[in-house]
């Protein structure tokens, strides 16, 4: 067999038609070798095999079913019992945001680790070697995943705060607020996707997620200055949604970063957890 | 044709595949044995790019697995049954592997005939059984219609149709100019249909030949039942053919059922039985990779 530099394609009898009647296995195509061109191409049908992988599985529905129900009934649990000042639509409605950044971290993880742990990870990077397309299609398909959550999390606070019988307020911050909510929940899928890519177990990814985020983050807010500890990952990304905590001392207001600041801190740990699994990726062996 | 050579892995100080050489023909089923522990299935996901070797390269025509365009046209492999989401249905298994590998998501409705899996594709994999699971399997290294089909150990868990079924696919798959390259701990199994061996153990390798020059060097034996067996031993002493006297029966190693009864023909010496016995090939494989089995029963 012969590589020429243009590869040329003898199509077989079986390329046109869906029950098989190829009468030879014998090599037709003149295969060429894979170019970056041919990288680029496969992305549309690795993010279509991604969406089919996410939109077939119970658990992933489960997770968006959780989700509207967590956000509208905290915001109504809000609307209604909060009686010692009035709060609005405008403002609740990202109040439960943070739980659906813990879900959408999750889900994060759970996008790499059940492919790994069920093996379906070894389909994909035999059918795609060059990895960086698998671990490309994951981080976009995880964006979205967030952006969905936040997006259904949202409006299903905002309507049981409604349903609660609060009024909507002043919305000239909410527009702004939203989008910074929406950033902090997909950075949190995005930290979630490189955790699980780091640890390729569910268990593991999840537990060690939750702890560092509800346990070791306050020990280290409780001892080190607020100077360091306003750099912590999901500090910094919960004070995107701009609402306030009982933790906050003085101290820790005065040297508080702007929003925009905040969303760079935890980009850049989002891209550090990224970069770090998708380099895993490439160095790990896989079975 | 596939050609791996020099492919070496070590994972600590353990060597689980050590320089290893052989070629994959085309048109011809290739079976690949060995104990446990020999390293076939590090092999097999070096084949795959699943596992980078330390050294050595494997090529399909020429071309590295990692450089080939369409990975899933030219090489179909079924490493591990078990890799499907259990909470998710075959057709829908199909789908999304199809679309991973470039290929119509509309194919999977097409191998799920292919593979006798028509009327289980709106079944979720988890209450698969282990032989739906290996068709299921088989199904979706069918997809590209590949020119080469990789497969480790496909018929656990098959029952004897489905073994059969198996066979048949391979064979015909070979015989239509595909390479089909497949390991399995049945080598009485793998005997009916393979055209070469390729035998591994402790990472080496051991023998790549075909099935037929391993065969032929099975040592055969002719067993002979005379009531002149002293008679008969002389004479194939004579003839240079050593024998073994129990009784009325002669064994003698080395030799065909042609050349003792020309013997006891031409010496006038009546024979009751002539019987041609050769060590089967699982005892010759057996012995091959006694050495260097890892784990071996008593």
């Amino acid at each position: 067999m012969t590589i020429t530099g243009s590869p040329t394609i003898t199509p077989s009898a079986s390329t046109t038609s869906l029950a098989s009647t190829r009468t030879s296995h014998e090599l037709t195509v003149v295969p060429g070798t894979r170019t970056t061109r041919d990288d680029l191409r496969a992305v549309p049908t690795v993010l279509k095999s991604e969406w089919i992988k996410l939109s077939t599985v119970r658990a992933n529905k489960a997770i968006l079913g959780l989700t509207v129900a967590i956000n509208g009934f905290a915001a109504w649990a809000v609307a209604t019992s909060v009686k010692d000042e009035v709060p609005t639509v405008s403002k609740v409605f990202v109040f439960p945001a943070l739980l659906t950044a813990v879900l959408a971290a999750v889900a994060g993880i759970l996008l790499f680790t059940t492919e790994a742990q069920h093996g379906t990870l070894a389909t994909s990077l035999t059918a795609q070697p060059s990895r960086w397309i698998v671990a490309a299609s994951k981080m976009a398909v995880t964006v979205g995943v967030g952006l969905v959550l936040g997006t259904a999390g949202m409006a299903s606070a905002a309507a049981g705060a409604l349903v609660g019988g609060l009024e909507i307020g002043d919305t000239s911050a909410a527009a702004p607020t939203a989008l910074y909510a929406l950033l902090f929940i997909s950075l949190s899928a995005l930290i979630g996707l490189g955790i699980g890519m780091t640890a390729r177990h569910s268990a593991a990814a999840i537990s060690g997620l939750l702890v560092w985020w509800f346990v070791g983050e306050n020990l280290i807010r409780a001892f080190a200055p607020a100077t360091v500890s306003r750099f912590l990952p999901f500090d910094a990304g919960y004070r995107l949604l701009g609402v306030g905590s009982d933790f906050d001392t003085p101290e820790i207001l005065a040297v508080a970063l702007p929003r925009p600041s905040l969303a760079v801190v935890f980009a850049v740990y989002a891209a550090v957890g990224i970069t770090m699994g998708t380099v895993l990726l490439y160095r790990r062996d896989t079975n | 044709m596939i050609t791996v050579a020099g492919i070496t892995k070590q994972y600590g100080k353990r060597t689980a595949v050590d320089d290893l050489t052989f070629d994959v023909t085309a048109g011809r089923v290739t079976g690949f044995v060995g104990p446990n522990g020999a390293g076939k299935s590090t092999t097999m996901r070096m084949m795959v790019g699943l596992t980078r070797p330390d050294q050595g390269e494997v090529r399909y025509d020429g071309i590295a697995y990692t450089d080939l365009r369409h990975p899933a046209r030219v090489v179909g492999s079924v490493l591990d049954a078990r890799c499907m989401h259990p909470g998710r249905t075959a057709r829908h298994h199909l789908r999304a592997t199809a679309a991973v590998s470039g290929l119509a998501t509309n194919r999977a409705d097409a191998v799920l005939a292919e593979v006798g899996l028509e009327t289980a594709a709106n079944q979720r994999a988890g209450g698969f059984s282990l032989g739906m699971r290996q068709r299921l399997a088989l199904a979706g290294a069918l997809l590209g219609e590949p020119e080469v089909l990789l497969l480790d150990e496909p018929s656990n868990g098959l029952d004897p149709d489905g073994i059969r079924w198996l066979r048949n696919y391979l064979s015909g798959f070979a015989d239509q100019g595909g390479t089909v390259f497949v390991s399995s701990h049945l080598i009485s199994e793998l005997a009916m249909f393979v055209d070469d061996l390729v035998v591994v153990g402790a990472g080496k390798l051991l023998a790549a030949e075909s099935l037929e020059a391993i065969t032929a060097r099975s040592e055969v034996s002719v067993t002979a039942v005379t009531p002149h067996a002293d008679e008969l031993a002389a004479q194939l002493a004579a003839h240079g053919l050593a024998s073994a006297i129990v009784g009325d029966r002669l064994n003698i190693p080395g030799t065909t059922t042609t050349t003792v009864s020309q013997i006891a023909f031409d010496h006038g010496i009546r024979l009751v039985e002539l019987i041609e016995t050769s060590k089967s090939l699982e005892d010759s494989l057996l012995d091959m990779t006694r050495a260097s089995a890892e784990f071996a029963s008593a």
